[in-house]
């Protein structure tokens, strides 16, 4: 008794931390296109005949077997989808393990039972699976993704079951919801065509912005990086710490200019706490010019196509603060005043919001976040933990914002070594810690796409779409 | 009593010319582990935990929602076996050791690093920009009985398994052991007496039988005996990173071997498990592995993968430890504690484990 009154307890919870979770990418809406939203489940769990007591509701894997019997449950809130939808895939990922491959990934099916408890379900309470069969997967290899169309399921906004089982004795693993990025989806396609991929080509001609932070030293990390910069054409930025240790001329010359050198004529950069290591930063304003703004400011804007974007300095002791009222926050306000572009994209160093182990959330940029949130900017780029994170747009306190929010990211992936993350942060929506790779945006005339390129050999990557505010 | 450092910027130890402020090794995954006391008191403990209810708010660590979860539900546990103590994305948090993936308990405390044994909680809070921690020992409904101020950013936590003794690391720079400079501080409190030993460095060294004395010596990841006297860690300096056997009472440190980090001593006291740094360069990561103190003999398990954490014991066969995903979620992992059978996945979306055995 004690105990089912802690799990129901549990699972209400836990769908709460999962509607916060859903990845909505949305397509621009004034432009009459295709539209995806992506949606993680808000409860996955599977059960066992072997133990028809057990709940796998925390369970980051999801099995679904023959012998013993295992079948998969999956539960999906569709919200805020809008027109007629086209398309609605049904993605899951196999467990990178020995032994999740399988000569069968199993036959999904519809359910009408739309309550059953994630944190509750046994095999001896399991819920029918009772509805029409959507698709069936054939044998899978671990860690792959596979897709089952069930658009004749998923007509538009609500709840939606999915049971799943396996003929094969040689039963399947998949990722569950707890496991992040390999989460298992679904995938909404609305409009008038019925692109699947969550990630939207760029319409040629649209300027591109591509960088990273955190870039240079002795190791081969900004190698790798760089030589993705020699295929992408646009307009670099460095997110700081451009050149360890201590950003001298010596530093720049050493490791910045044989790789991210390459580059420097369209480069425009921002300084990090190591180029601070050398006194006013001297050596990194040596180092780039004029293209690094005013010595002793280091902040700076420009436009590209129908973009205002926005370089800072980050390192606020070094200018006198980055408080209301300082020199930086007051030349922030009134630049976007005079700005008439209709989309804003920020750079600095030092993250307002981060997971990362190393360095907590840098509270002192907070009058920045706020300026750029008054002037309807749409995204802010940060490094200094060395990995990737994309948070959803949030409002300058951080909280989930769809209609003004700032979409943050933080790119220190340019080449130094990789950081733990620690304590998870609200509204975080994607992250990683094993990829060097470079941050590309595809400035559109009202929206924007990202895309987060791997270096050569890697695999993870990121990508979405939004619109301006 | 205990104010203890409020020196950022490490007078014990070396200026790292990297980052400034470093927020504190909570993706360094787990701290050691409370060895389960013989066979026979684990018997007598869960029949003690069957009458012990703990009443513990039901909260969650909002991966979705911003601020600090407010309390959805009050709920209750009455653990029908060892408690297996976790933070679950810095939440303090429990599972039934018998059903790891079974219900699970999330509280309203939040911890870089947490350990529980014998009903003391130990947490430390997670340090602020400038690095200002805090250690709270909580008993077992979640009260603070005490909070101690410390200076650094969180990394290894231990009690002793009787509860009485606590142990912990802090990097006061730096935010790695794998390469480049830092310096911790890890200290020792009583909770009997009260007595505070706030830097371990202070003890007298010594080093292969000699008195030793050196600026740049660094102590982490304590583990205590069974006496709540005697205490293994790792102590560094001049470019070893030795095994030492500690003494509360004497004050006094001697090393035992080289390159053993993180030690984590065996129920039965005859082993330690710690972290080996891959062909003795931290920067290629640590291969977990055990000591047999009596001969010196070291096997590797066969966890191949990375483990940078403070191992725990499941009992004299078995360790477990913390493991961070790509995407920065923790696992909580175990092996057996010589090269045999391969890693399980024990506590999914979770890290800092220990067994609890309130009132043992």
């Amino acid at each position: 008794m004690l105990r089912r009154k802690a799990a129901i307890a549990t699972f209400l919870a836990a769908a709460s931390v999962a509607a916060g979770t859903v990845v909505a990418v949305l397509g621009d809406a004034t432009v009459a296109s295709a539209a995806t939203a992506t949606f993680t489940p808000v409860a996955d769990t599977y059960v066992d005949n072997s133990v028809t007591t057990t709940n796998y509701g925390t369970s980051a894997q999801l099995g679904v077997d023959n012998s013993p019997v295992k079948r998969m449950f999956l539960r999906f809130t569709v919200s805020g989808v809008s027109g007629t939808v086209t398309g609605a895939k049904l993605r899951v990922h196999t467990d990178d393990v020995s032994g999740a491959e399988s000569p069968s990934g199993g036959t999904y099916k519809a359910m009408s039972n739309t309550t059953w408890s994630e944190t509750g379900v046994t095999w001896a309470s399991q819920p029918a699976i009772d509805g029409a069969t959507l698709g069936s997967v054939g044998s899978v290899v671990r860690n792959t993704w596979y897709e089952v169309d069930v658009t004749s399921y998923v007509q538009g906004n609500g709840t939606f079951s999915i049971g799943v089982t396996s003929s094969s004795s040689d039963g399947a693993d998949f990722d569950s919801r707890e496991s992040g990025s390999t989460a298992p989806q679904l995938v909404i396609t609305t409009g008038t065509t019925s692109t699947p991929t969550p990630t939207p080509t760029p319409t040629s001609g649209d300027p591109v912005l591509v960088g990273a932070g955190d870039i240079a030293n002795s190791g081969s990390g900004d190698t790798a990086t760089a030589a993705l910069l020699d295929g992408i054409p646009g307009t670099v930025f460095t997110a700081g710490d451009d050149a360890y240790d201590n950003g001298s001329t010596a530093d720049f010359n050493n490791y910045y200019a044989p790789t991210w050198g390459r580059h420097k004529a369209r480069t425009r950069p921002v300084a990090g706490n190591h180029e601070y290591n050398t006194s006013g930063a001297s050596g990194y304003f040596g180092y780039f010019g004029s293209s690094a703004g005013e010595p002793g400011k280091g902040y700076y804007s420009y436009n590209l196509g129908n973009w205002h974007i926005v370089a800072l300095n980050s390192n606020c002791s070094s200018i006198g603060g980055c408080n209301a009222g300082s020199a930086q926050e007051q030349w922030l306000r009134s630049d976007l005043a005079a700005n008439t572009r209709p989309c804003t994209l920020a750079i600095w160093h030092h993250p307002r919001f981060t997971s990362g182990s190393n360095h907590a959330p840098t509270t002192s940029v907070g009058p920045l976040v706020q300026a750029l949130y008054d002037n309807n900017a749409e995204v802010v780029v940060t490094g200094h933990n060395h990995q990737y994170e994309r948070f959803a747009p949030m409002n300058p306190s951080g909280q989930l914002d769809n209609t003004r929010g700032i979409r943050h990211f933080v790119v220190g992936t340019g080449g130094a070594g990789m950081y733990n993350f620690g304590t998870i942060q609200p509204n975080s929506e994607v992250r990683n810690n094993n990829t060097f790779g470079v941050l590309k945006f595809t400035l559109h005339s009202n929206s924007y796409t990202w895309q987060f390129v791997p270096q050569s050999g890697k695999t993870f990557t990121d990508g979405g779409t939004n619109s301006c505010h | 009593m205990s104010d203890v450092m409020n020196d950022p910027s490490g007078s014990g130890g070396s200026g790292r010319s990297g980052d400034a402020g470093p927020s504190g090794g909570s993706g360094m995954s787990g701290s050691g582990g409370l060895s389960l006391r013989a066979r026979a008191s684990v018997t007598f403990a869960a029949a003690v935990l069957l009458a012990v209810v703990v009443v513990v708010y039901i909260l969650r660590a909002p991966t979705g929602s911003p601020g600090i979860a407010e309390p959805s539900a009050a709920g209750t546990i009455s653990a029908d076996g060892p408690r297996l103590r976790m933070l679950d994305n810095g939440m303090v948090a429990a599972v039934s050791l018998g059903d790891p993936s079974g219900p699970r308990i999330v509280t309203s405390q939040r911890c870089d690093r947490a350990y529980a044994a014998a009903g003391t909680v130990a947490c430390l809070r997670p340090a602020s920009a400038l690095g200002a921690t805090r250690l709270s020992v909580l008993d077992d409904g979640m009260r603070e009985r005490r909070s101690i101020r410390l200076t650094g950013f969180p990394n290894r936590l231990r009690v002793s398994d009787s509860g009485r003794m606590i142990a912990w690391t802090l990097f006061v720079s730096g935010d790695s052991y794998a390469g480049g400079e830092f310096s911790t501080r890890a200290g020792i409190l009583d909770t009997r007496t009260g007595r505070l030993a706030s830097s371990v460095e202070e003890f007298a060294a010594v080093v292969d039988g000699r008195p030793y004395r050196a600026a740049d010596v660094n102590v982490w990841g304590i583990t205590f005996s069974h006496d709540d006297n005697r205490f293994y860690a790792t102590m560094a300096t001049a470019g070893h990173r030795y095994l030492v056997e500690g003494d509360f009472a004497a004050k006094t440190l001697k090393t035992l071997a080289d390159g053993v980090e993180c030690p984590s001593l065996s129920p039965d006291g005859t082993r330690v498990a710690f972290k080996a740094a891959v062909g003795g360069d931290p920067a290629r990561g640590w291969r977990l592995s055990v000591l047999d103190l009596a001969s010196r003999k070291v096997v590797a398990t066969a966890e191949n993968r990375s483990v940078d954490d403070q191992a725990i014991w499941l009992d004299e066969r078995t360790v477990a430890y913390g493991l961070q995903r790509g995407d920065g979620v923790n696992d909580v992992w175990a092996v057996p504690a010589d090269a045999s059978g391969s890693p399980r996945l024990l506590v999914p979306g979770a890290n800092s484990p220990s067994i609890d055995l309130p009132g043992a």
